[in-house]
C-alpha cells in the first residue's frame, strides 16, 4: 500500500512537471512571435529584451547568406567584426541548393535571419515585404548604377559584386578571335573533337545546363522583359524569334560534337577544363576557385558565346545584402550598421576585395588582385560589352529546375530537334508563367 | 481504486503523446486543409486569396502531377512486391542453418542504417560512372550504360536503390514472425511428410500474416511518399520520367510557390495513400489466423 502511494506521488509530479514544462514553452513561444520574436534563438531574445531601451542596437545578429565559395572567410571576418565592434555576428552554413527555400522558411516562422542575401528580381519581388529600407546607409550614393536593388524608390538591397558568364576557354587551345559567329563555333568544336578534346562543355546542374546558356537569347532582345511578357501570352514564340533559332543551332551541335551535359558534374567539368581535356566552358568568373586544385599550365579567357554574332557576355549582380525588416529595430539597425561596416571600413573592404575576390560596385573600392576571369568581366564592363540577366529579372519563379532542366534533359538524350527544342522550351515558358 | 491508478498510469504514459501529435499533425494537418483552399505563396505578409475549390479542380487537368502519380503507382507497385518478395527470402534464410546468419543478417540489414540521400549519391556514381566503364570494358553496352540516362531504366534504377535500402528492414520484422512460430507446428507437418514449400506455405505463411500485415503497410506507405532517394539519385530526370508525387508537390510549394495549390496536392495525395493502406490493411488482417 504504501509503495502504492509513493507511486501515485510520484506520479502526480511527473505529470505536474510535464504540464507546466509543456505550458512554458508555449506561452513563452507565444509572446516572442507576438511581441518582439523574429529572433532565431532564444537567448538572443533574452539579449533584446534587456538591450532594449539602454542601447538602440542589438548584440548579436544572424547572417544568412547563398553564396557558398565565402562561408568560411564570412565566418572569419564575423571574428574580426565581434573584435572591432563588439557585436556578435552569427553565419548560418547552407548548402547553396535550398538556401531560398530555407530563408522563405525561416521568415515564414518569424525566425529569419537580420542579414541575407537575394537574386536582386523574381526572388528579391516575391519577399519584398521582407526587406528593410537600407537609402540611409553612406556610402549608397556611391553605388554603380543600375546596380542596387530598388523598390519604391527606397534602396533595398546592396550589390556583393559583378559576375559575368560566357565562354570561357584555354588560349592555348581556341583563339578567340576566330570565334565569332554560329559557323566558326561549330568549326571548333568539330576541330578540338578531331584532336581528341572536348570542345565545349556544359554541366548537369540547372543553371549551368540550360539556364545560363539560354540567357544569352534573352538577353539579346532588345526589351527582355517585354519579350518574356509577350511569350507567356503568346504573342511572339521562340522559333519566329531570330535569336532563339540560332541558338537551337547552338545546342545542336553542342549535342552533336561534345560530351553529354548530363554526364558531367561541375566538378567534372571545371577539373577537365583544368586539366585541358575541355577547350572551353559554359561558365563564369566564379569557377575560377575550382581551378585552385589544380596546376593549371596556360593562360584562360573569358569570350561571348556568339549567338547572331554576340560580342557581349552576360554581366550582372548575382546577389544582394538584404536586412530583415522584420526584424526588431534594434536588429535592423544592427545589421545596417554590420553592411555599413563591411563596404566602409578598412578590415570590411580588404575581406571584399582579398577574401571574397569581389569586382568593386562601389565608387573608390579598387581590387588590385582579380583573377584572370574576374579580369575579363571587368574589361568587358569597362568597355560597355555587357547583356543583362533576364534569368533573374524576368523569368517566372523556379522555371528553371522545374520547367527548363526536364526539356534540356530530354534533349540531350534523345534525337529531339532544334524546332522541337524551341517548342518545348516555349511550351514551359507559357505553362510557368500562368 | 485498482482501477483508478491504472488510468493515472494510461495518462502517463499517453498523454505526453497525444500532446505532440496534436500539436505537430493534427492541427497542421487541419491548417493544411485550410490553405488548400487559397492562392498564396507562402509568405505570411503576401496577399491570400480565396479560391473555393479551384485548386483542386486545377489538380485534374495538370499532365505532371498525372504522369508523376503515373510513376509513383508504378514504382510502389514494383517496389512492394520486390522488397516484400526479397525481404521474405532474406529472413528464411538466415532463421535456416545458415552458417553465417549473423553476419548476413547484419549485413542485409546494413544499408538501411544509411540515410535515403547519401545512398542515392552512391548509387548514381554506380549508375553512371561504373555501369559505364563496365559496358566499356566488357562490351555488354545494351545493359551496362548510363541508367539514370534513360527514362525507364531510371525509374527502375530508383527501384533497385529503393529495394536495397527497404529490403533489410522488411526483413528484420520478417524474422520475428518467424522465430514466432512454435517449433513443434513445424514438426508435426514435416513428421505428416510435408515437403520445404507446403510447410512454407500451409503453416508458416499463415503463421506469419501479421508479419505481411506490417511489411506491406510500411513498404506501400512508404514507397508512395519517397523522396530522399528520388532528390538524390535522379531529381526527376531524365525529363521528368522518375518525378514522384512527393517530389512534384515539393517543388509546386517550394520552387513555383504555388502554396495552396501544392497544398490540394498533397491533401489528394494523402486521401489516396490513406485509401489504399486502409484496404490493405482491413484484407490483410482477414487473413490473420488465431492461434
Amino acid at each position: 500500500m504504501k509503495m502504492k502511494k509513493i507511486f501515485r506521488i510520484l506520479l502526480v509530479m511527473t505529470l505536474i512537471g510535464i504540464m507546466t514544462l509543456t505550458g512554458c514553452g508555449g506561452a513563452k513561444d507565444n509572446k516572442s512571435a507576438n511581441s518582439d520574436g523574429k529572433t532565431a534563438e532564444k537567448e538572443e531574445d533574452k539579449t533584446n529584451s534587456e538591450e532594449k531601451g539602454t542601447t538602440e542596437s542589438a548584440k548579436k545578429i544572424v547572417v544568412f547568406q547563398s553564396k557558398v565559395e565565402i562561408t568560411d572567410q564570412l565566418k572569419a571576418l564575423a571574428q574580426e567584426y565581434k573584435a572591432e565592434t563588439g557585436v556578435e555576428v552569427e553565419v548560418w552554413n547552407t548548402t547553396g541548393d535550398d538556401y531560398l527555400q530555407q530563408l522563405k522558411i525561416k521568415l515564414g516562422n518569424n525566425q529569419g535571419p537580420t542579414v541575407f542575401s537575394l537574386a536582386p528580381g523574381s526572388e528579391s519581388n516575391e519577399l519584398s515585404a521582407y526587406l528593410a529600407d537600407l537609402s540611409d546607409l553612406s556610402f549608397v550614393g556611391d553605388i554603380a548604377e543600375n546596380m542596387a536593388d530598388v523598390k519604391e524608390g527606397k534602396v533595398t538591397g546592396i550589390p556583393y559584386t559583378v559576375e559575368g558568364f560566357g565562354v570561357v576557354y584555354n588560349k592555348g587551345l581556341i583563339d578567340a578571335s576566330k570565334v565569332t559567329d554560329f559557323a566558326s563555333f561549330e568549326t571548333m568544336l568539330k576541330e578540338q573533337k578531331d584532336a581528341g578534346i572536348n570542345g565545349f562543355s556544359l554541366s548537369s546542374e540547372s543553371y549551368f545546363l540550360i539556364g545560363h546558356i539560354l540567357n544569352t537569347p534573352f538577353a539579346l532582345q532588345g526589351d527582355p522583359g517585354a519579350y518574356v511578357e509577350q511569350l507567356i501570352k503568346g504573342e511572339v514564340t521562340l522559333e519566329k524569334t531570330p535569336e532563339f533559332v540560332e541558338f537551337a543551332k547552338f545546342m545542336e551541335a553542342i549535342r552533336e560534337n561534345t560530351n553529354n551535359p548530363l554526364e558531367v558534374k561541375y566538378d567534372k567539368e571545371t577539373g577537365d577544363f583544368a586539366m585541358g581535356k575541355s577547350a572551353s566552358i559554359h561558365q563564369g568568373n566564379w569557377c575560377y576557385g575550382m581551378f585552385a586544385d589544380y596546376d593549371v599550365n596556360f593562360e584562360m579567357g573569358m569570350m561571348p558565346l556568339p549567338i547572331l554574332g554576340n560580342d557581349k557576355i552576360a554581366v550582372s549582380v548575382p546577389t544582394c545584402w538584404y536586412v530583415n525588416s522584420q526584424a526588431t529595430d534594434a536588429e535592423i539597425q544592427a545589421g545596417k550598421d554590420f553592411i555599413e561596416w563591411l563596404y566602409t571600413s578598412e578590415t570590411g573592404k580588404k575581406y571584399l576585395m582579398e577574401e571574397f575576390g569581389f569586382i568593386p560596385v562601389v565608387a573608390n573600392m579598387k581590387n588590385e588582385k582579380l583573377d584572370p576571369l574576374s579580369q575579363a568581366v571587368a574589361e568587358y564592363t569597362n568597355g560597355g560589352k555587357t547583356i543583362p540577366w533576364p534569368m533573374n529579372s524576368y523569368w517566372p519563379a523556379g522555371i528553371v529546375d522545374v520547367y527548363l532542366v526536364p526539356v534540356a534533359q530530354e534533349f540531350f538524350t534523345t534525337n529531339m530537334t532544334g524546332t522541337e527544342l524551341l517548342q518545348a522550351l516555349n511550351e514551359a515558358f507559357v505553362e510557368a508563367g500562368k | 481504486m485498482k482501477r483508478k491508478s491504472d488510468k493515472a498510469w494510461y495518462a502517463l504514459f499517453v498523454l505526453p503523446l497525444v500532446f505532440v501529435f496534436t500539436t505537430v499533425v493534427i492541427i497542421p494537418f487541419f491548417i493544411g486543409i485550410g490553405y488548400s483552399f487559397i492562392s498564396w505563396d507562402g509568405m505570411p505578409l503576401n496577399k491570400k486569396t480565396f479560391v473555393g475549390f479551384s485548386n483542386y479542380i486545377q489538380l485534374f487537368s495538370d499532365k505532371n502531377f498525372i504522369s508523376s502519380a503515373g510513376h509513383t503507382l508504378l514504382f510502389t507497385v514494383a517496389a512492394v512486391l520486390i522488397i516484400n518478395i526479397l525481404g521474405l527470402a532474406f529472413a528464411l534464410l538466415v532463421t535456416g542453418k545458415l552458417k553465417v546468419r549473423n553476419i548476413a543478417r547484419t549485413m542485409l540489414f546494413m544499408p538501411y542504417l544509411i540515410g535515403g540521400l547519401i545512398l542515392g549519391y552512391i548509387w548514381q556514381f554506380i549508375f553512371t560512372d561504373v555501369f559505364k566503364s563496365i559496358g566499356e570494358t566488357t562490351g555488354l553496352t545494351n545493359i551496362f550504360f548510363s541508367w539514370l540516362l534513360d527514362p525507364k531504366f531510371s525509374l527502375f534504377a530508383l527501384i533497385i536503390v529503393a529495394t536495397w535500402q527497404m529490403a533489410g528492414y522488411i526483413m528484420i520484422i520478417y524474422i520475428t514472425g518467424i522465430q514466432a512460430i512454435p517449433e513443434d507446428v513445424v514438426e508435426a507437418a514435416q513428421v505428416d511428410g510435408a515437403n520445404f514449400w507446403q510447410t512454407l506455405f500451409r503453416i508458416k505463411f499463415p503463421l506469419i500474416m501479421p508479419s505481411f500485415t506490417i511489411c506491406l503497410f510500411m513498404t506501400l506507405s512508404n514507397c508512395f511518399k519517397i523522396y530522399d532517394v528520388n532528390v538524390s539519385l535522379t531529381k526527376g530526370g531524365p525529363n521528368r520520367a522518375t518525378e514522384m508525387l512527393a517530389m512534384n508537390i515539393y517543388n509546386e510549394i517550394f520552387s513555383l510557390n504555388h502554396y495552396g495549390y501544392g497544398q490540394a496536392k498533397a491533401i489528394i495525395f494523402f486521401v489516396v495513400v490513406a485509401v489504399i493502406t486502409l484496404i490493405q490493411v482491413s484484407i490483410t488482417k482477414k487473413k490473420e489466423v488465431v492461434m
